[in-house]
């Protein structure tokens, strides 16, 4: 008990430290909704005009797809957001050796680390959405029931974890390569793109919706929108939950193989 | 120079270039999709919107291309290297905007180039010298104010030594242009045509292009795009005069 009191305060001291950070930089936050609110108006605005004269669209009614844009704003918040980024230069630049000599779980600590901004944006986006559907009266597609909001928050998490340890496993090869950036500019695309967040995957034609949902992306953005939107059955959501765990599992496991690699060959200068 | 940078570092770069076609890619293969299901969006036809969308990658990339030195004029100040610029016997807004060029942006434009060729020659009627030279001076108009934006984020970084985001805001409001911007209620439209002026950049060239822009809204374009550019190099020059180094 004494030691998970321990653990808690250590990682919490971490969650109030970047906490504070995150305030203190307020331009690149600011940046990072606005870029995120611009997204969000312009499929607004995309899919409101294509559905302007006909009742639904790929089995999504207006309220279903607005609401689903709506999510994505709120889901890119909570599980695009990561300082996972910074993992390849604390690597090449030796000041992961500091994290080393500390009695603290580096994976753990860089969650933390992540938590802290998804707090903050969190707290954003529902200022955001509250603002854009008073401004521009969006209908909204809430849950009939109750338990709908418990897998919700569910599916959130299982999506934070799954991003979480996708990028730690990419932020993991600045072990090998001082260009570690290049190959997570391509992965963070190919994830947007095929994990629904900038329009649901089901507009896509079967076959590609297929093969995109061979990889854990769609249980990033698509699959959670889904079980807020109530659109599954509940065979269907047991199968999307257990798709996700597995993807977790799998991530989890490939991103701890690779950052035990990456120790037996790291090395730094100085200090 | 620039070249040897990226040739350099071959992961980044190769990994960069596939995330760009990856987006270009995957943004087409939505309005692809989207037109199987429906056959027009705001009375646009597949080969149309896909015009609107391959013109704002083409004003997009293109400004990119030959632009891409102001994202690091931030840098120059701060670094002191922009003194030594400013004593140089050339124009230092040329140094400046030319000083890095994005070799990644020339293998991207390509296939937008080819794309745009394949979408025009699609649209029936539309394919005639009138309307391929109105739509070609139109995006060099969309390039020219886009370059006038591009002088007014560099003059703002010499005068305040603060930039680091506003040149991400003009990114994030191009992305705008990604649709028609019939899409957008009046005022949006408004906005981003008198105020903010991506439609002028983006839409008006297709629109041309398919004979839908009244001749008014052409030489509106022009004296959008010519107030711009004067505007900004008397910005620029201002800015200049008020420049006090930082370090050198």
């Amino acid at each position: 008990m004494n030691v998970f009191r321990r653990s808690f305060r250590k990682y919490g001291f971490v969650f109030a430290l970047y906490l504070q950070e995150g305030f203190a930089l307020r331009s690149t936050f600011l940046m990072e909704r606005f870029r995120s609110l611009i997204v969000l108006l312009s499929f607004y605005y995309f899919w409101t005009a294509l559905l302007a004269h006909r009742a639904s669209f790929a089995g999504y009614d207006r309220t279903q797809i607005i609401t689903y844009t709506l999510g994505i704003n709120l889901l890119r918040g909570l599980v695009f957001a990561t300082r996972t980024d910074q993992i390849p230069a604390e690597i090449n630049h030796g000041r992961v050796s500091a994290y080393l000599l500390r009695p603290m779980n580096f994976t753990l600590y860089t969650f933390v680390r992540d938590l802290s901004e998804k707090s903050i944006n969190l707290v954003s986006v529902v200022i955001e959405i509250t603002g854009l559907i008073w401004i521009f009266h969006m209908p909204i597609r809430w849950p009939h029931e109750a338990l709908t909001w418990l897998w919700f928050a569910l599916s959130v998490g299982g999506a934070v974890a799954l991003f979480f340890y996708l990028t730690f496993m990419v932020g993991c090869w600045g072990f090998w390569t001082a260009e570690a950036w290049g190959p997570r500019f391509l992965l963070e695309l190919f994830l947007e793109f095929t994990a629904g967040a900038f329009f649901p995957i089901d507009v896509l034609a079967p076959a590609l919706q297929t093969v995109l949902k061979m990889f854990p992306s769609p249980y990033l953005v698509f699959f959670p929108l889904n079980v807020f939107l109530e659109r599954l059955t509940p065979q269907q959501l047991a199968r999307g939950f257990a798709m996700q765990l597995t993807w977790i599992v799998v991530a989890a496991v490939a991103a701890q193989t690779v950052w035990r690699r990456g120790l037996v060959v790291y090395s730094a200068q100085g200090g | 120079m620039s070249f040897g940078v990226q040739a350099a570092s071959p992961l980044s770069s190769i990994c960069y270039l596939l995330g760009k076609l990856v987006r270009l890619g995957f943004f087409f293969i939505f309005l692809i999709a989207i037109f199987h299901h429906t056959n027009a969006i705001v009375g646009y036809t597949f080969e149309e919107a896909a015009l609107f969308f391959l013109t704002f990658n083409l004003v997009d990339i293109l400004a990119q291309l030959f632009f891409r030195g102001i994202y690091g004029i931030r840098g120059l100040i701060r670094e002191g290297e922009y003194d030594y610029y400013l004593i140089q016997p050339a124009n230092v807004l040329y140094r400046v905007a030319f000083n890095t060029v994005d070799f990644l942006d020339v293998l991207t434009v390509l296939p937008v180039i080819a794309l745009l060729w394949i979408m025009m020659r699609r649209i029936g009627g539309a394919w005639t010298f009138p309307h391929l030279f109105l739509y070609l001076a139109l995006a060099f108009n969309g390039l020219l104010i886009a370059f006038a934006i591009h002088i007014a984020v560099a003059a703002l970084a010499v005068w305040t030594q603060e930039m680091e985001n506003t040149i991400w805001i003009y990114r994030d409001l191009m992305t705008l242009g990604r649709f028609p911007s019939d899409i957008y209620a009046a005022p949006m439209r408004r906005l981003l045509t008198f105020v903010v002026p991506i439609a002028v950049m983006i839409s008006f060239p297709p629109k041309a292009y398919l004979g839908r822009l009244p001749a008014r809204s052409c030489v509106e374009a022009i004296a959008i795009a010519v107030a711009s550019v004067v505007l900004s190099l008397q910005f620029w020059s201002f800015a200049n005069r008020r420049y006090s180094s930082v370090s050198s």
